[in-house]
């Protein structure tokens, strides 16, 4: 030891330091914190820079759906049903701090119908509106003599006298179909037809995304399924909830990164034995990879100040690259002269070592600068999680490693062998048959490669999950959060106009069966310009002298003054109604949703949309198309278009990275630097032409992965012409070990059932897999 | 009808009790025939009109299927109500047809008008304050909605009869007054007349 220089002990003596620091601080994040990985999906996604009233509107309609939890539960009989709801009640209000129920009373308000007496003469439907227009009056004397008689008008909103031609009770009669659920024995009540349903709407308290809520909220659940099933076998409960899918997605995530870390750790460990016959390597390749691991958390967490699951999914393949500075050290080692000791050896391997780090690490960089705020936290937590790792290296392995410390195993003979026999790349006109193969095979793949940025690829659903939800939605004929109307103006009567020239429109879709309905804070609240319209018709064509009204009187024989009175009695109940006065009243409660009144200076209205498909959707659409100030809103298009812009600029980053690449590696190798760079752009084009074969559609990770295949392959390719000609095995078997073990961690990537992390586990599959085999072929003719 | 159909929206919201004695004591006194027909007289005094305004006209109640109730004087209008729809004819013309589909309340509200016409009290029982009195052959009960958002609106109904219903009163909080009383009942399939069959 007597040889080491002493600026090596002092920098191995100060990453012992650093990596000590790394160790308490994860212990006190981990142990002492119980910090936990973030698993929303969305926070992977750019925050855009757009309007606030855009924004708020989506949170508006999104937080609120979040944070809801709808569960129904059926049965044949509705006492079956209402036993096993109440047992399933009974369950959640033990956890009380998860849930806040949503109680049928709050619904019901004794005073609910009170509420419109002012104002039942200016509320009427647009048929009513438009029959009052056409119709004669004897129409309407007809219609008021019918409900007059009418056998069981016993129960109704009022006397007869209040709304003797029904206007306010087909009104009120609208306004109840826009949801089909029904209070019934203190309860909510829905039914298909088939099975009556139990409705219970719930609001978690703990944010939907939180684990700690997750893990408590479900449990929670599945002890109330089982009560419920206590007390009717054969019960359908049916849940619907961002919370749920949260949770299911989190469980997958969670699984898959115990698996993939776990899987590719045994496969490199079983290679490495099988390499160099004893433990010895491994373990010190699992420091790397760990310190490199810990640091990278450690630097996240810093700099976000959180860190997501995902992140931590692709910082598992990390193992892929950080293993091959000590690999390639160690290969290096093996196949060293034995008087070469360990500082002569890595400051000899140093400039291949250097490179291999900084060409990753630039890649790295590219990823960095994108807007995505999760692709930010990868990039970042893998170069440092490189830097780490490589650090560790540099400043540790000439201690631990010394000259005889290594041994190869029998693999290392058999595969150190096959160089020998490997094709090279050269001048003779079999490399130009394979070359002009290669190119019509790449050409005919990659011109079938088709795009899909559909923002669904990134998560895979449960599938029993999606079928609740369509039930639930169909059963509740609820809107759809993701896509809707936003309709601005700078005055509350100005968006209601808007509102109502859209809904206009919207009711002719619903007429041709495309639409299912709308929700619009108009259709409470018509605007001022509607209600005196409305209350302008009423008079003229019901109330006033020689109208409707007054031949009804006749009709029935009344007093000479009947029609004068009653026309007065109406006329207290037409006094207009304001938004402001709705919005105060309990009646307005499940409605209020549809109205921003402090989105900055205007003031916008939502108008929600249920019951279409994707042909609906599309008309819809067109519907808004020239009104003033409606504007449609779609997050899955929207996100999905962001992905797809997010695609384009990637690969165009993959491209400037091989540019840079070049330019960093030029000084050193010169005319040869093409070598190097040759075997991961073949690769590259190879996996794309063959997903193009296969029907597999691009998409954002599949870039993703090009650029990671980037990092590795040049590692191969600098240890390739680090250690030119065939002579020297040490390259070749660096690559082997470091491109079996990506294999083997990507490959695991590639089971993954979310597809995006499946799409990037098998584009690496492929590329590594190629590079591996094209590496010797581009290597230069031995020295 | 429609406000009918309504109101029975925020009905509908109480727990089942025991019933008191005389509801089942009435309920024994009580035919259950499968179909039974008649004459109704109706008569309705409505808030700020100073004459009762008087219709009459048929009605049957058949089990297991429903409700149908024509006026023929003043003017023809029927009222069918079976399990999944309410539909009310002006002449042939469909006037107002209400199905389950678009309102799901539409079978609760034939189930509670099918009770009160056949006198089905154990029924009612689940959604009134039942209060009922014998004298002799003849039973009368006030029906008073559990809920009280309901109680408010609809007010108090009674109903009076002896083997059959004969007459029902409606007292609305909004000052309309009904009375309806039965006369000609007649059970068995032969009761219904075939242009009445031919509605069913």
């Amino acid at each position: 030891m007597n040889a080491v220089p002493k600026m090596r002990t002092w920098l191995a003596l100060a990453w012992g330091l650093v990596v000590c620091l790394l160790l308490a601080t994860d212990g006190y994040l981990w142990l002492g914190k119980h910090i936990a990985p973030d698993t929303d999906i969305l926070a992977l996604l750019p925050t855009e820079e757009r309007d606030p009233v855009l924004q708020q509107a989506f949170g508006h309609m999104v937080d609120a759906a979040q944070q809801r939890l709808v569960i129904v539960i059926g049965a044949p009989e509705w006492n079956d049903a209402k036993r096993a709801a109440d047992a399933y009640n009974a369950v959640l209000a033990r956890h009380g701090d998860l849930f806040q129920p949503q109680s049928a009373a709050t619904e019901v308000q004794s005073d609910w119908l009170a509420q419109w007496s002012r104002h039942s003469l200016v509320l009427m439907t647009p048929a009513a509106q438009a029959q009052l227009r056409q119709q004669p009056a004897d129409y309407w004397v007809e219609a008021a003599r019918g409900r007059l008689y009418n056998p069981f008008s016993g129960p109704k909103l009022g006397a007869w006298r209040d709304d003797p031609f029904g206007l306010f009770g087909d009104w009120l009669q609208e306004r109840a179909k826009e949801t089909p659920v029904r209070p019934r024995d203190g309860t909510l009540f829905v039914s298909d037809g088939k099975k009556q349903y139990v409705v219970l709407p719930l609001t978690l308290k703990a944010p939907a995304f939180s684990i700690a809520a997750q893990e408590s909220v479900l449990p929670a659940l599945r002890e109330a399924d089982a009560a419920a099933r206590t007390q009717f076998g054969a019960v359908e409960i049916l849940k619907a909830g961002v919370i749920l899918h949260a949770a299911a997605a989190g469980e997958q995530a969670a699984d898959e990164v115990s698996t993939i870390g776990v899987g590719s750790l045994f496969g490199v460990i079983l290679l490495m034995w099988a390499s160099f016959r004893s433990l010895r390597p491994i373990c010190l390749i699992l420091l790397s990879i760990g310190v490199g691991f810990l640091g990278a958390f450690i630097v996240c967490w810093g700099l976000f100040g959180r860190i997501h699951l995902l992140t931590l999914v692709f910082g598992a393949s990390l193992i892929g690259v950080a293993q091959d500075y000590g690999i390639y050290f160690l290969c290096s080692r093996l196949r060293a002269a034995q008087e070469v000791d360990s500082f002569a050896l890595l400051k000899r391997i140093m400039p291949g070592l250097l490179l291999t780090l900084l060409t990753t690490v630039i890649g790295y960089m590219g990823l960095a600068l994108t807007p995505f705020p999760g692709l930010r936290q990868m990039a970042l937590f893998s170069a440092f999680g490189l830097i780490f790792a490589w650090l560790t290296v540099a400043a540790w392995f000439p201690f631990i490693v010394g000259k005889k410390a290594m041994q190869s195993g029998a693999l290392v003979r058999g595969y150190g062998a096959l160089l020998a026999r490997w094709p090279r790349l050269s001048t003779r006109p079999a490399s130009y048959v394979v070359g002009l193969l290669f190119l019509a095979f790449a050409l005919a793949g990659c011109l079938r490669l088709g795009v899909n940025d559909d923002i669904r690829l990134l998560q895979n659903p449960s599938q029993q999950l999606v079928k609740d939800q369509i039930a639930i939605g169909r059963l509740l004929d609820s809107p759809t959060p993701v896509q809707f109307f936003l309709v601005r103006g700078a005055t509350a009567e100005v968006v209601l106009q808007h509102e109502e020239r859209l809904t206009a429109r919207l009711d002719g879709l619903i007429g041709q069966h495309r639409l299912g309905g709308y929700q619009a804070l108009s259709n409470w609240v018509p605007s001022l310009q509607t209600q005196q319209a409305r209350r302008a018709l009423v008079e003229d064509k019901l109330l006033r002298d020689g109208a409707a009204l007054s031949k009804l009187g006749g009709e029935l024989d009344e007093e000479k003054d009947w029609p004068a009175v009653t026309r007065a009695h109406l006329l207290e109940s037409s006094a207009l109604l304001t938004p402001d006065e709705f919005l105060a009243s309990s009646a307005s409660e499940p409605w209020r949703f549809l109205w921003l009144d402090h989105a900055g200076s205007s003031v916008a209205g939502i108008v929600a949309l249920r019951g279409m498909d994707n042909t609906g959707a599309a008309l819809v659409r067109q519907a808004g198309i020239d009104i003033d100030g409606v504007q449609w809103v779609d997050k899955v298009a929207d996100i999905s278009s962001v992905l797809g812009k997010y695609r384009a600029y990637m690969g165009w980053v993959v491209l400037i990275s091989y540019a840079a690449v070049f330019l960093l590696l030029y000084p050193r190798y010169r005319i040869d630097t093409w070598r190097v760079l040759a075997p991961a752009a073949v690769a590259s084009i190879a996996t794309l032409a063959l997903f193009g074969l296969c029907g597999q559609n691009l998409q954002l990770f599949h870039v993703l992965a090009l650029m990671l295949l980037l990092g590795v392959g040049v590692d191969y390719g600098i240890f390739m012409q680090e250690h030119p000609g065939r002579k020297d095995l040490t390259p070749w078997l660096a690559t082997g070990l470091s491109a079996a073990s990506t294999i083997l961690s990507f490959g695991l990537l590639g089971l993954s059932h979310t597809p995006a992390l499946q799409a990037f586990g098998l584009t690496m599959l492929a590329g590594t897999a190629l590079v591996w085999l094209l590496v010797p072929c581009f290597g230069r003719e031995g020295a | 009808m429609k406000k009918l159909a309504f109101l029975f929206l925020i009905l509908l919201a109480t727990a089942p009790t025991q019933a008191a004695v005389p509801v089942q004591k009435i309920e024994a006194m009580l035919d259950k025939p499968k179909v039974l027909c008649g004459r109704f007289e109706q008569s309705k005094q409505l808030a700020g009109m100073k004459k009762p305004l008087a219709s009459s006209g048929r009605f049957c109640v058949v089990s297991g299927k429903g409700v149908l109730w024509r006026t023929l004087q003043p003017f023809a209008s029927t009222l069918r109500l079976t399990r999944n729809e309410i539909v009310n004819f002006q002449g042939d013309r469909v006037a107002v047809r209400l199905d389950a589909q678009q309102e799901p309340t539409v079978r609760m509200i034939n189930s509670v008008l099918f009770s009160m016409l056949a006198g089905d009290l154990s029924q009612l029982d689940k959604l009134f304050d039942v209060d009922g009195a014998i004298e002799g052959n003849g039973w009368h009960v006030v029906l008073k909605a559990r809920e009280p958002a309901l109680a408010k609106a609809i007010g108090a109904i009674s109903l009076s009869g002896d083997n059959y219903v004969r007459g029902i009163k409606i007292d609305e909080a909004g000052g309309d007054r009904t009375t309806i009383s039965f006369s000609g009942l007649q059970s068995g399939e032969q009761a219904m007349q075939p242009e009445e069959a031919a509605l069913f």
